[in-house]
């Protein structure tokens, strides 16, 4: 079903539901964005956005069907590309029917631990009948490009899930997951994924994806975090993958290598004002390729309308070097005005495009700020400029204008 | 003795996991509006991690594909695609652009030229908002001879043509037949280098050579078009029939008359 039919089917949907006499709410948001950046190709682009959000609630007298849908349309005002649109979800939700099912049907984000996608179809949730509840989704496989949709004809996606539900300290649950790419089978994946609350101060998880076209675990990942107070998290973690491709793609038929990786971090909130966080990862690629990668951060508030932000990281090894990270501010000037700024900055030496005389810079700065007037309406401004290998000065920006009903 | 203490731990676990498991979850529809450190007001005396903590983007995988997730009695799916497909309706100010579409702080400072290192912090991060297509989309723009990286290198160009020749840097690939007449390789940029890179990164393989027809010259398995170079995993024996069965022959037909 493409766009057009779920539109109509919607609309179809939203008259029937409409003559039923019970008055509808239409809540959402309208964003109303001038953008202007530097093209990598095409140089300065100026476009004009138009964001919509919204929900139609109480479509009926227990209020079970909603409603709702999101997407953009950009308007170039320079280098010709014209108008551009996404449809990121418009569907219709009917909670509880009969008390055990719930159904989804248009344009949505799908999320299973098998596989995730955008579809236009349809999702069914089968609950209330122990301490098992189903899942089933399918529908036409939508995938965005820069510009646009690049979803094919043939190209849809199906999948279905079995999780516990009602237990307070467990999750756990068996998916299956299929692609189709222009009628032929391009991703068959079962998943799955754990979760186990123990003795009040530890949490156990894991997940894995196993390709059945491959015959291996595309994905596996095993973690344990220990929390002796609520403000301290210790994470470990373990996760290896083994890249899969497409059916379809020749490169489904070559030999690659288990790429793994052991990560340890610990996240600390002192108080109300300080947190701190650490972490470090050992990782794997086979055949002797190695990387080690730190990272730290913390997150300051001097005052309680300041707050700072900081955080590192540091890749050594295998794929290059790169040290790097960020700094914001963020103030809340006044009830209605809120100002922030920041930068990034990274130096970097990448194996695959070495230079010999040292680290290549990127920075980027940035301020911002933000005005509510009233309670629906607020505007901003971003302005950013980078200073890296491409440019001397790239400013670029954002004027949005926000109104809430 | 042995036994009995099995069958006691066997009990005693069961006892705490059912005693752990049978309590309901809390609906946290009423809690949406809360900030994040009030949270911990009822969190704290529940045994249960917070999990939107800093960690939160790299973590919150498993949290959100598990059967059941309850996210949405927080967040709409707005919430979700303003990250993985480029939304921004409730982009905050840190919140940077790429053209038109929005994206996470993951990508930082000049993501076009640190991507390739940030990539490798685990080589599936990219696909789980990337199609494939959208990385060609932009590779496919890329001039070959821009890549330097280790398989890409003209290493033929430091070697003499003997001890007291002159080096190969002075010809160019079109000059290759006129001393190696048959040589399949059409330019002196490939080096025995790429298969350990292709093992390990194979992905990014894909993004120039989305169709995988440099692969071919080599490994293909037609007589006189390739050097039948097998390229198969270890486990082709057991898999070459779903991959057949699956994909219709499509990718089987690029390199084999008959499968």
């Amino acid at each position: 079903m493409g766009i057009k039919g779920v539109l109509r089917l919607l609309l179809f949907v939203f008259l029937l539901s409409a003559t039923s006499g019970w008055a509808a709410d239409i809540h959402g948001k309208s964003s109303t964005q001038l953008l202007w950046f530097n093209d990598f190709y095409n140089g300065r682009q100026i476009e004009l956005g138009e964001y919509l959000q919204f929900s139609v609630t109480k479509l009926d007298k227990d209020g079970k069907f909603n409603i709702y849908g999101y997407g953009r349309g950009t308007q170039d005002l320079t280098n010709g590309e014209g108008l551009n649109g996404r449809l990121y979800y418009l569907y219709g939700d009917y909670r509880d029917l009969f008390d055990k099912l719930d159904v989804k049907l248009g344009r949505q984000f799908v999320n299973l631990s098998a596989g995730t996608t955008i579809i236009d179809g349809g999702q069914a949730d089968l609950k209330n009948i122990g301490p098992v509840a189903f899942t089933v989704l399918g529908g036409r496989d939508v995938v965005f490009g820069i510009d646009g949709e690049l979803s094919r004809d043939g190209n849809y996606a199906l999948g279905m899930a079995a999780y516990l539900t009602g237990f307070r300290k467990t999750d756990l649950d068996v998916s299956w997951f299929r692609k189709w790419d222009e009628g032929d089978v391009s991703r068959d994946i079962v998943g799955g994924s754990f979760k186990q609350y123990l003795l009040d101060s530890v949490k156990l998880y894991s997940n894995a994806r196993y390709d059945l076209t491959s015959e291996v675990f595309n994905e596996v990942l095993a973690g344990i975090k220990y929390f002796p107070t609520a403000n301290l998290v210790l994470t470990g973690e373990w996760f290896q993958s083994y890249p899969t491709f497409d059916t379809t793609s020749i490169y489904s038929v070559f030999a690659v290598n288990r790429y793994q990786e052991g990560v340890v971090r610990a996240d600390y909130t002192i108080n109300e004002n300080i947190a701190v966080n650490a972490g470090y990862s050992r990782q794997d690629y086979g055949e002797d390729g190695t990387a080690d990668v730190y990272e730290a951060g913390c997150t300051l508030r001097p005052i309680n309308t300041l707050t700072i932000g900081l955080a590192y990281d540091r890749h050594e090894g295998y794929g290059g070097h790169l040290d790097g990270g960020t700094f914001d501010v963020t103030w809340d000037a006044t009830k209605e005005l809120m100002l922030a700024g920041g930068l990034t900055v990274d130096a970097y030496n990448r194996d695959f495009f070495p230079t010999v005389s040292g680290d290549e810079i990127a920075q980027k700065y940035w301020l911002g700020a933000k005005y509510r007037m009233g309670r629906n309406m607020a505007a901003s401004l971003r302005i950013e400029d980078d200073v890296n290998v491409t440019y001397n000065s790239n400013v670029q920006g954002r004027f949005v204008f926000d109104y809430s009903f | 003795m042995k036994r009995l203490l099995i069958v006691f731990m066997i009990f005693s676990f069961s006892a705490v996991y059912v005693q752990l498991a049978v309590a309901q979850k809390e609906s946290h529809k009423d809690y949406a509006a809360m900030k994040i450190p009030e949270c911990n007001s009822c969190h704290k005396s529940e045994g249960i991690a917070l999990n939107h903590d800093v960690d939160w983007v790299r973590g919150h995988r498993v949290l959100a594909s598990r059967g059941g997730a309850n996210c949405n009695q927080c967040h709409d799916q707005a919430y979700c695609l303003d990250c993985h497909s480029g939304g921004g309706i409730n982009a905050d100010l840190q919140t940077q652009n790429y053209r038109r579409d929005y994206i996470p702080k993951s990508h930082r400072s000049d993501f076009l030229e640190i991507h390739p290192i940030k990539a490798l912090d685990n080589p599936q991060t990219c696909t789980r908002c990337h199609d494939q297509k959208y990385c060609t989309q932009c590779h496919s723009q890329f001039r070959g001879t821009d890549l330097q990286f280790l398989s890409h290198r003209r290493q033929f160009r430091d070697i003499s043509l003997s001890s007291v020749g002159p080096k190969h840097e002075i010809f160019n690939p079109t000059q290759c037949q006129t001393c190696h007449p048959g040589g399949i390789l059409p330019s002196h940029k490939w080096a025995g280098d790429h298969a350990t890179e292709a093992r390990r990164n194979l992905q990014s393989c894909q993004t120039c050579h989305g169709d995988g027809d440099v692969c071919l010259k080599c490994h293909s398995a037609r007589q006189n078009s390739g050097l039948r170079v097998n390229p198969h995993p270890r486990n082709w024996g057991s898999i070459k029939g779903n991959l057949k069965d699956k994909s219709n022959g499509r990718s089987c037909i690029r390199c084999h008359d008959s499968f």
